[in-house]
C-alpha cells in the first residue's frame, strides 16, 4: 500500500478490548490513529468521538439546488418559445412542480455522494492495513516515531489485540 | 357568401383558361417525371400556383361540370363548376376520388395487339392497320359498335361512323331505367326518364328511388332535396320513402315504410285512388277519365297486397296531394319483373295529384342507353355468328350485366373484338385490339347531359400515357377507309358541331369569341322549355304489379352501389376504401340480412353466408341490418371483379350472378330474384369503419321534430350559454402568442388578429353521401391502406360520416342519424398538452395545430382526444417501395403539392384545410386587404352537394359561420367535456305528423 | 435482530458464505440465463422489425393507441418500487429484517427500472426521435412541453434510474471491499477497482453511514413520486376509467404490492442455488407476505372505491366505461385481475401460509399476473371504450407484442442473474452490523 508514516498496527476480535485500546491511545494523547472494522460499530465510533459528518450539508445544498433549477428551467423554457396548449397558461407553475421535485431529488443524491467522497479524501489518513479487517476483526493503527513504539505494543497487548506488529 | 369565392374562381379561370390550354402541348409528361425547369416558361403555368381548367366530370352520364386544379402541368384536384347548370359547384364522391382512375398505375399505356394468349403493347400504326382492314374485310351489317351512354359529338361521330360502315350500333347501360321510360311511353307517349324538381316540392313521396345516390343526377337532386327538406325558418318539405329496404336514399328520410317488395305500386294506385275519389288535390281535367280505371283499387285491398294498413295509405294520400309534391319512381323499386307497372301507378299518382308539368317535367330527353332486351339481341346474333367485329367502348357488359346471359360466351363467337377500353377489364380481355382512349382530364370532347344544356370537355394537361381520344381514332379509320372526314381531328369536329350549335343559338358574336367563353364557362346552357304531357291511352291500363318470391324463398335486392355505381369505379382505391354510407363496409360484398332472419337461420354479423338463386350462388359475410324487412336480403352490385385492375380483381363478390338473365316485360334486366341462404362454417371480422351503430344516449347526433320546434323545443338558453368559441383566458394568452409570433413574422398567417376559424355543419341538409370524405382525401393526400388494415381499425380519413341508428325496436320506428365527424380544433383542446414535443398546438388564429416533424408518435393525443379524430401512420405509406406504399407511380402524380406527405410513425388529422387557409391569408396580404368572409373553403364544405357545411372566422360577427353557429338548433358534440369545439352541428330537424 | 433461533453466524461465517455464492452456481444458473439471453434476443429483433416496417405489426388501432408495451412499462416500473422501499424505508424505520433481503431487492429494482425505461422508447411511433422528449438546445428552436406527463416521466424515470442505481453502488462499496480482500484472479482486480479503495476506517464509516442515510431519505420520496408520476400519465387525460383522482396512492399502494411479489419470486430460487437458508428464513418470507398483505388490500380498496365512484359520480361515461370492464368484451382481464390480486391474498391472513415458502411463490406468481392484468384493464379496456360510440374498436395484441412483452422478462432475469453472480445477493456488510461484535465479556 501507499509509504504511511512507520506505526503500530493492532488487530482485535473483540469490541470492547478494541474500544479500551482506542480510549487508552487518547489518554496517551494519540489523535492521528486510525480504527478499521468490517461493519459500522456504534461502541467504536463513541470511543473515536468524531463530530457528526458534514455530509448533510452537501444533501440539503444539492436539494435547494435542484428545486430552485427544477422550477427555473421549466418556467425560463416555456417564456423562451411560448406555445399555448389546451388554452392553459404558458407557464402553469402547478405542473413544474413535478420536475422541481424531480431534480431536487436528482441533485440532492448526487450532491450527498458527492459530499461523501469529498470528506472521504479530505480526512484520509495515510496508515498501515490487513485485510482482515474487512472481515472479522477490528484494526487499529497508531503512527508513532520507534522509540515510543515499545510502549505503543505493550498498551495495545494489554487491551487484549489478538495481533500486534510494528509496521514500518 | 359562396358568391365572394365562386367569382374569384371564375376569374381565375377567366384569367388563365382561354386558348391558353394550347400551350398544354408543351408540357410533357417529362416535364413532371423528371424536375426539367421551365427553361421557355409555359404560357400559363406559374410553379407553384394552381391553374383552374373548366371541363365535364365523366363519372357518370349526369353531366356535371367542374373545375381542374393543375399545379405545374399535372391535375390535382377536381372542384365543382360553380357555373355549371347541373351542379353548382359541388361533386360526389366519385368525382372526387376519379384522379386516381386518371392516374391509375394499370391503365392501359398504349395500344395492344393480342400475341397468343394474351395482349401485348403494339405500335399505334399497327393496331389502327390492323382495325381497318378488319373492317374492310367484315361482310355488311356484320359489324357491332357497342358503348355506354353518349351524347353530343361523340355520340354523333359514332353514329356516323357506323352508318358509313353499315354497321349496328348498341348502346349499352347497366342502370337503363327501362321500366321508368316504359311507363312514360304507356301512360304519356314519351320515351324518357322525367325531371324532378324537388326544390319546389312541399311532399317528397320516393317509391325505391335512390335519387341521392345513383338515380340520374345525384348530385343535382341531393341539392334540390336538401333546399327543400333542410331545415329554415320553421319550414321543411317531408320526405317519405316507400321501399322494402332503407337505402342509403332513405335513410334522409322522415318515413321511411317498407311494404312487401314489389307491392309499392298498387300503394301508389291506392293513394291515387284516394286522391280521385275525394277530389283531392289540383289534377288536371282529364284526370277524371282515370277514376274508373282506379276505381278499384282500394287502400283496404291494397293494404293486404302492400302489408301498410290502410289509414296510413289514406293518410300519405292527403298528404301528398295537399302541398306541391313530387313522386319518384326508379331504382330499386322498378327493377323486378313487373316493374313497369309500378313505375306507371306513380306517374298516374303524380298525374292526379296535378304534378306533371310543376315537380315533375318531361321534355329533358333524358335516357341512357338502349336498354337491356337490346343487349340480349347482342348475344343471341353474336352466337348466331352473324357479328364479325365488334367494338367496345366504355362498356363492361361481362361484368355488368347478369351472367347468366353469359355475354363473355357470346364475345368468344366474335372473330375480332376491338375495345377502347382505358383499363384491361372482363370485356377488353376478350380483345384482339385494344385502342385506349383518353381520360376526361385529357381530351376535348362534349356533353349534353339533357335538352338545352351543352357542357364541353377539355385538356387540363398533357395525356399521362399513350393514349388516344376515341373520336381521333374513329376518324383515323374512316381516313384507313378511304374515306375523308370533313374534320382532321376530332377537336375541329366537336368546334364545328358548336359552330352550328351558335347558329341555333342566334349567338352573332365570331365563333372564336363564342367558344372561348364556352370553355371558360365550362359549356353554354339555356332553360330548356318542358314538354305540357296529357294523358296517353296506356295510362288506363294501370294494374297492379305483382312480385312474389318462390315459396319459402326470400328475395334478394341487387341494388346499385352508389359508390362504385355499376362497378365501373371498384378500381379506385379510395372508393374502395370509402365506407358505404349504409353499412359502413370497405373492400368488399355483403348481404344484409334482418337480425331477426339472421336468428331464424342462426347467422351472426361476419358468418358467411351462401345465397343461392335459380342462376348460381355466392359465398358473401352477413351484415345484421334493421333497415330491411324480414323477408328480403340485400346485396349491392358492383364487386367481385374478375380482372379489373390490382385494386379491384377478386375484391368481393359479383351479386350480378345471381339474378336472371331475361329481360323484363319493359325491356329491363331483374334486380329482384329469390334466393334461399346457407350458413358456412366460416366466419369474418368484417372490414367495417363502424364500432357501435347506436349513440349510447350520449348525444353525438341530436334531433329535434318540426313539431317540437314549433312547441318551443329549443327555447332553453342551454346553447346560448356554450356558444362562446373560444374561453376568454386562452384569448389573451393567444393575442400575446399573436403579437409575438407577428414580431417573428410580419406578413402573412399572423397578419390577421383574432381569428378564429369554425365551422357549422347543418345536419338537417347531411344526407351521409361521403363526398366530403372523398374530397377530403383528394385534397389532403390521405392514404388508403387496405381491408386488412381497415379491419384492424386503422382507416385514415380525416373526416369520417358516423351513422347512428334510433329506434328500430319494440315497435318504434327505425331512424338513421348522420354526423359528420372531424377534427374539432377545440378551444380547450385535451390533445394539446398532453403532447411532450408541442407537436399539438394551437395556433393564433384557433387552429388546432399538428405539426407532423415535430411529432415523435406517443399517441398520447390521440388517446386524450374524445371525437376520436386523430390518425396514426401504423405503417409507411408515402415511401416508395415500402409494403404498404399508397401511391405507385404514376398515382404520386396527383399528389397536392401544399400538403405534406405524412410519414410513418407520425400523428395526423383534420388541419380544416390550412393549405387553403393560409393560401388565401397570403393571397390577401400580398393584395394587402383583410381577408372576405367565404374566401376560404375547405375541401369537403365546397364539395358538399347538400351544402351542409359553413366555414369561417368565428370572431367576424358578420360572417356567416357565426350567424349560422347561432342558431337555436347548434350543439357543440360532447360539450360537457368544455373542449369548447369549433365545430357547431345544428340538430337534425324531423317532419313527423305531430299527434 | 427478528430471527430467534439458529445460533448467530460469526463475521467470518458471514463473509465466507456470502462470498460462497460467488462460486460455481452449477448447470440450473446458465441454463436460466440461456433462457434469459434468448427470450431477450427474440424481443429485440421484433423491436428492430417494427424499426424497419412500423408499429403496425403490434395490435394498436384506433382508439386503442397504447396496449401491451405500456401496460409492461407500468408493470415494470411498479416492480421495481418495492426494492427501494425496502432498502430505503425500511432502514430509515430501522427494521433489522430488511438486511438479508434488501440487496436481492434493490438490485431487482435498478434492473426493472432499467427494463422499464426502454418501453417509452420502443412505444413510439419514431423511437429515433425519442430524444426530443429531453430538454435541450435543438436545430427545432424548440423546448419540451413540462405541461405533458410523458415529461414527467422523462424526469421521474431517469431519476429514479439514477438513485437507486447509485444507492446499490454506495451499499456494494463495503461488500465489494470485504470481497477484494478474499478474491483472487480477474475477480480481485474488479473487485479492487470498484471498491473505491474502500478500507472501513473510522473517518470512512463516519461519513458513510451519513451519506447512506441521507440517500435514503431522499429515496423514500422519489419512490412514493415515480408511480404517482406514471399513475399521472392515466389520471391526467380525459379518458373515462383514467381521469381519477384515487390513482397516485393507488399505484403506489400497487407498485409494491407487485414488487414485493416479485421480491418472493426471486429470493425463493436465489435462498436456493445459494444456500442462503442460514440468512434468509421464514421470518423473512412472513414479514414480505405481511407487506403483500397490506398492499394488497389497499389495492383491494382501491378497486372497490373505483366502482363506487363510478356509480357514485352519476357520470354516465364513467359508469359505462366501468360496467364495460367487468361485463364487456374484456371480462376475463378484469376479472383475472381482481382475483389475482383482491381474492388471492386473503390466503395471507393464515400464519401457515406466510410462513410456507412454495405456498408464497405460487402465490407471489399469481400476483405478478394480476397486477400485468389490472395494468391492461386500466390502459387498453378504458381506451377500447370512450366518448364516440362510432369509434369504438377492440384491440388484440399480436405476435409482437407477446415477443416483446417476453423479450422484456429475458433482459430483466439476463441482468439480474449476471449481477447475482458476480455480486453478493446478501449485503455482508450490513448482515454484519446487526449482529453485535464478540465481547471479552465483563467490562463495559
Amino acid at each position: 500500500m501507499s509509504a504511511h508514516p512507520g506505526g503500530v498496527l493492532a488487530a482485535f476480535l473483540h469490541e470492547d478490548a478494541a474500544v479500551s485500546a482506542i480510549r487508552s491511545l487518547k489518554e496517551l494523547g494519540y489523535k492521528d490513529f486510525t480504527v478499521y472494522s468490517p461493519a459500522p460499530n456504534h461502541a467504536l465510533m463513541e470511543a473515536v468521538g468524531h463530530k457528526i459528518s458534514p455530509v448533510r450539508l452537501w444533501t440539503l445544498v444539492g436539494g435547494l439546488v435542484g428545486v430552485t433549477s427544477g422550477f427555473a428551467m421549466t418556467i425560463w423554457m416555456s417564456l423562451d418559445y411560448p406555445i399555448v396548449v389546451g388554452g392553459k397558461p404558458i407557464p402553469s407553475w402547478i405542473p413544474y412542480v413535478v420536475i422541481g421535485f424531480e431534480l431536487t431529488i436528482l441533485i440532492g443524491a448526487i450532491a450527498t455522494l458527492t459530499g461523501l467522497a469529498v470528506h472521504i479524501l479530505l480526512t484520509r489518513k495515510a496508515a498501515a492495513y490487513d485485510p482482515r479487517f474487512t472481515d472479522d476483526q477490528i484494526g487499529v493503527f497508531v503512527p508513532c516515531p520507534t522509540e515510543r513504539r515499545g510502549a505503543v505494543e505493550q498498551m495495545l497487548n494489554a487491551a487484549g489485540a489478538v495481533e500486534v506488529r510494528v509496521a514500518a | 357568401m359562396t358568391d365572394g369565392m365562386d367569382r374569384r374562381k371564375f376569374l381565375k379561370v377567366l384569367g388563365v383558361t382561354g386558348g391558353g390550354t394550347a400551350a398544354l402541348a408543351g408540357c410533357s409528361t417529362d416535364d413532371v417525371a423528371k424536375l426539367i425547369p421551365y427553361m421557355v416558361p409555359v404560357e400559363d403555368q406559374i410553379p407553384g400556383v394552381a391553374t383552374y381548367y373548366a371541363s365535364t366530370c365523366r363519372g357518370c352520364a349526369a353531366g356535371c361540370g367542374v373545375h381542374v386544379k393543375v399545379r405545374e402541368g399535372r391535375a390535382v384536384k377536381l372542384e365543382g363548376n360553380p357555373e355549371a347548370p347541373i351542379n353548382r359547384g359541388k361533386l360526389c364522391a366519385r368525382s372526387q376520388a376519379s384522379l386516381q382512375a386518371t392516374y391509375h398505375p394499370d391503365r392501359n399505356r398504349s395500344a395492344m395487339m393480342r400475341q397468343g394468349e394474351g395482349l401485348a403493347p403494339a405500335e399505334w400504326e399497327a393496331a389502327l392497320a390492323e382495325v381497318a382492314t378488319r373492317l374492310q374485310a367484315a361482310p355488311a351489317g356484320s359489324v357491332w359498335f357497342m358503348h355506354g351512354t353518349q351524347t353530343g359529338s361523340l355520340d354523333a361521330l359514332i353514329g356516323e361512323f357506323v352508318t358509313a360502315i353499315g354497321g349496328r350500333r348498341l348502346v349499352f347501360e347497366a342502370f337503363a331505367h327501362e321500366a321508368v321510360r316504359h311507363a312514360s311511353r304507356e301512360t304519356f307517349g314519351r320515351d324518357e326518364v322525367p325531371l324532378y324538381r324537388f326544390a319546389d316540392a312541399q311532399y317528397i313521396l320516393s317509391f325505391g328511388a335512390d335519387f341521392l345516390e345513383t338515380f340520374m343526377s345525384p348530385v343535382e337532386y341531393t341539392r334540390g332535396f336538401a333546399d327543400a327538406h333542410g331545415y329554415r325558418d320553421g319550414r321543411m318539405a317531408k320526405y317519405v320513402h316507400i321501399e322494402p329496404r332503407m337505402s342509403g336514399t332513405a335513410m334522409s328520410a322522415d318515413e321511411w315504410i317498407a311494404p312487401t317488395p314489389g307491392s309499392e305500386g298498387t300503394l301508389a294506385l291506392a293513394m291515387a285512388q284516394v286522391i280521385v275519389e275525394r277530389g283531392l288535390g289540383r289534377p288536371p281535367a282529364d284526370a277524371r277519365s282515370l277514376r274508373a280505371a282506379l276505381a278499384s283499387f282500394t287502400p283496404d285491398l291494397a293494404a293486404q297486397a302492400t302489408d301498410i294498413d290502410a289509414a296510413t295509405i289514406t293518410r300519405l294520400a292527403q298528404e301528398f296531394a295537399a302541398g306541391p309534391s313530387v313522386a319518384l319512381p326508379g331504382g330499386i323499386g322498378t327493377q323486378h319483373a313487373d316493374a313497369h307497372r309500378t313505375a306507371a301507378a306513380v306517374n298516374v299518382l303524380n298525374y292526379v295529384a296535378g304534378n306533371i308539368g310543376h315537380t315533375v317535367e318531361y321534355g329533358h330527353g333524358l335516357r341512357q342507353g338502349d336498354g337491356y332486351a337490346t343487349l340480349r339481341e347482342f348475344t343471341v346474333a353474336a352466337e348466331a355468328g352473324s357479328i364479325q367485329v365488334l367494338l367496345i367502348h366504355d362498356a363492361n357488359p361481362v361484368h355488368a350485366s347478369p351472367s347468366a346471359l353469359n355475354v363473355s360466351g357470346a364475345l368468344g363467337h366474335i372473330p375480332f373484338v376491338a375495345s377502347f377500353s382505358r383499363f384491361q377489364d372482363e370485356t377488353s380481355a376478350w380483345a384482339h385490339v385494344v385502342l385506349p382512349d383518353h381520360d376526361a382530364m385529357e381530351q376535348w370532347n362534349d356533353w349534353q347531359p339533357r335538352a338545352g344544356v351543352q357542357m364541353l370537355l377539355q385538356p387540363a394537361m398533357a395525356p399521362v400515357f399513350d393514349t388516344r381520344q376515341t373520336g381521333d381514332v374513329l376518324l383515323d379509320l374512316s381516313r384507313r377507309m378511304g374515306r375523308t372526314p370533313r374534320q382532321a381531328t376530332y377537336k375541329e369536329y366537336v368546334q364545328a358541331r358548336w359552330a352550328d350549335l351558335q347558329r341555333t343559338l342566334g349567338d352573332r358574336a365570331p365563333f372564336d369569341t363564342f367558344w372561348r367563353n364556352a370553355l371558360q364557362r365550362g359549356g353554354v346552357w339555356t332553360e330548356a322549355r318542358p314538354a305540357t304531357v296529357r294523358l296517353a291511352a296506356g295510362a288506363t291500363r294501370v294494374t297492379n304489379p305483382a312480385w312474389a318470391p318462390t315459396e319459402g324463398q326470400l328475395t334478394l335486392i341487387a341494388y346499385p352501389s352508389s359508390t362504385f355505381y355499376d362497378g365501373r369505379d371498384a378500381h379506385v382505391p379510395w372508393l374502395q376504401e370509402l365506407p358505404d354510407p349504409v353499412t359502413k363496409m370497405t373492400w368488399g360484398s355483403w348481404v344484409e340480412i334482418h337480425p331477426d332472419t339472421a336468428d331464424r337461420f342462426g347467422i351472426m354479423e361476419g358468418d358467411v353466408v351462401q345465397v343461392t338463386s335459380a342462376q348460381g350462388t355466392v359465398a358473401v359475410p352477413a351484415y345484421l341490418y334493421p333497415g330491411l324487412r324480414p323477408d328480403v336480403v340485400a346485396m349491392p352490385l358492383g364487386q367481385g371483379h374478375t380482372a379489373y385492375t390490382r385494386y379491384a380483381t377478386g375484391v368481393g363478390v359479383n351479386t350480378w350472378s345471381l339474378l336472371p338473365g331475361e329481360a323484363a316485360v319493359f325491356g329491363g334486366a331483374q334486380h329482384y330474384v329469390s334466393v334461399s341462404l346457407t350458413r358456412t362454417s366460416r366466419h369474418e371480422r368484417l372490414a367495417k369503419t363502424e364500432g357501435r351503430n347506436r349513440q349510447l344516449g350520449r348525444g353525438i347526433a341530436q334531433a329535434v321534430t318540426l313539431g317540437g320546434i314549433a312547441h318551443g323545443a329549443l327555447d332553453h338558453p342551454f346553447h346560448v350559454a356554450h356558444a362562446a368559441p373560444v374561453p376568454e383566458r386562452e384569448e389573451h394568452l393567444l393575442d400575446e402568442v399573436a403579437a409575438a409570433q407577428r414580431r417573428a413574422t410580419d406578413y402573412g398567417p399572423y397578419a390577421l388578429r383574432n381569428t378564429r376559424w369554425g365551422m357549422t355543419i347543418d345536419l338537417s341538409r347531411c344526407t351521409g353521401c361521403n363526398a366530403c370524405v372523398a374530397a377530403c382525401s383528394a385534397e389532403n393526400n390521405v392514404p388508403y391502406i387496405g381491408a386488412e388494415q381497415v379491419r384492424r381499425g386503422r382507416a385514415m380519413q380525416w373526416i369520417r360520416i358516423e351513422r347512428y341508428f334510433e329506434g328500430g325496436e319494440h315497435g318504434e320506428p327505425l331512424e338513421t342519424r348522420f354526423v359528420p365527424m372531424l377534427c374539432q380544433h377545440c378551444g380547450n383542446a385535451p390533445c394539446e398538452p398532453v403532447c411532450p414535443v408541442f407537436a399539438a398546438y394551437h395556433t393564433p388564429d384557433g387552429l388546432n395545430g399538428q405539426v407532423y416533424n415535430r411529432c415523435v408518435g406517443t399517441r398520447y393525443c390521440g388517446n386524450n382526444c374524445p371525437y376520436k379524430v386523430r390518425y396514426f401512420n401504423w405503417y409507411d405509406m408515402s415511401e416508395p417501395g415500402a409494403p404498404k406504399f399508397a401511391w405507385p407511380d404514376p398515382m404520386h402524380w396527383m399528389l397536392n403539392p401544399d400538403v405534406t406527405v405524412r410519414s410513418r410513425g407520425v400523428m395526423e388529422k383534420c388541419t380544416f384545410c390550412v393549405q387553403r387557409i393560409r393560401g388565401a391569408q397570403h393571397r390577401a396580404a400580398t393584395e394587402g386587404r383583410a381577408l372576405v368572409d367565404g374566401e376560404v373553403r375547405t375541401a369537403c364544405q365546397q364539395t358538399c352537394p347538400a351544402d351542409a357545411i359553413t366555414f369561417g372566422n368565428m370572431m367576424d360577427p358578420e360572417a356567416q359561420v357565426t350567424r349560422t353557429a347561432a342558431d337555436p338548433r347548434g350543439y357543440r358534440v360532447l360539450e360537457g367535456l368544455n373542449t369548447k369545439p369549433a365545430v357547431t352541428y345544428l340538430m337534425k330537424v324531423r317532419h313527423l305528423e305531430e299527434a | 435482530m427478528a430471527t430467534g433461533k439458529a445460533p448467530q453466524p460469526t463475521y467470518a461465517e458471514i463473509t465466507r458464505d456470502i462470498a460462497a455464492t460467488l462460486g460455481n452456481p452449477g448447470k440450473g444458473y446458465y441454463a436460466l440465463l440461456t433462457t434469459a439471453v434468448v427470450l431477450f434476443l427474440a424481443g429485440a429483433i421484433t423491436v428492430l422489425l417494427e424499426v424497419r416496417y412500423g408499429l403496425g405489426l403490434a395490435g394498436y388501432r384506433t382508439p386503442v393507441f397504447w396496449g401491451v408495451y405500456i401496460t409492461t412499462f407500468v408493470f415494470w416500473v411498479g416492480i421495481a418500487h418495492s426494492g427501494t422501499l425496502i432498502s430505503a424505508i425500511l432502514y430509515l424505520f430501522r427494521s433489522a429484517w430488511r438486511t438479508a433481503v434488501y440487496r436481492t431487492a434493490e438490485a431487482m429494482t435498478v434492473f426493472a427500472v432499467l427494463t422499464a425505461g426502454l418501453f417509452p422508447l420502443i412505444h413510439v411511433g419514431r423511437m429515433w426521435y425519442a430524444y426530443w422528449l429531453i430538454p435541450y438546445p435543438n436545430q427545432r428552436q424548440l423546448w419540451v412541453n413540462f405541461k405533458s406527463p410523458l415529461i414527467w416521466d422523462v424526469f421521474a424515470v431517469s431519476t429514479y434510474l439514477t438513485v437507486s442505481t447509485l444507492f446499490l453502488m454506495v451499499g456494494l462499496i463495503p461488500d465489494i471491499a470485504s470481497l477484494r480482500d478474499k478474491a483472487t484472479g480477474w475477480r480481485k482486480k474488479l473487485y479492487q477497482a470498484t471498491a473505491l479503495g474502500w478500507r472501513g476506517t473510522d473517518q470512512q464509516w463516519r461519513h458513510y453511514t451519513k451519506a447512506y442515510m441521507y440517500m435514503a431519505a431522499l429515496a423514500t420520496p422519489l419512490v412514493l413520486s415515480v408511480h404517482s408520476v406514471v399513475s399521472w400519465d392515466f389520471a391526467m387525460a380525459i379518458v373515462p376509467g383514467w381521469h381519477a383522482t384515487i390513482f397516485a396512492p393507488y399505484f403506489v399502494a400497487g407498485a409494491i404490492y407487485s414488487g414485493v411479489a416479485m421480491v418472493i419470486t426471486l429470493l425463493v430460487p436465489i435462498r436456493k442455488v445459494f444456500k442462503l437458508e442460514r440468512y434468509i428464513h421464514e421470518d423473512h418470507f412472513e414479514n414480505l407476505s405481511k407487506l403483500m398483505l397490506l398492499t394488497g388490500m389497499i389495492v383491494a380498496y382501491a378497486y372497490v372505491t373505483e366502482y363506487f365512484i363510478a356509480w357514485y359520480s352519476g357520470n354516465p361515461f364513467e359508469q359505462a366505461s366501468f360496467w364495460n370492464r367487468a361485463f364487456g368484451d374484456y371480462w376475463w382481464a378484469t376479472w383475472t385481475m381482481l382475483i389475482c390480486n383482491g381474492l388471492l391474498p386473503l390466503f395471507l391472513w393464515s400464519r401457515k401460509i406466510r410462513r410456507s415458502i412454495p405456498a408464497l411463490f405460487v402465490l407471489s406468481l399469481f400476483v405478478n399476473l394480476g397486477m400485468w392484468f389490472e395494468r391492461f384493464v386500466i390502459i387498453v379496456v378504458s381506451l377500447s371504450f370512450e366518448y364516440e360510440p362510432y369509434a369504438m374498436g377492440h384491440y388484440s395484441a399480436t405476435w409482437a407484442d407477446w415477443l416483446v412483452l417476453s423479450g422484456s422478462f429475458g433482459w430483466f432475469f439476463m441482468w439480474f442473474l449476471l449481477f447475482a453472480k458476480n455480486f453478493p445477493t446478501v449485503s455482508i456488510t450490513e448482515v454484519k452490523e446487526v449482529i453485535p461484535m464478540p465481547r471479552k465479556g465483563g467490562a463495559h
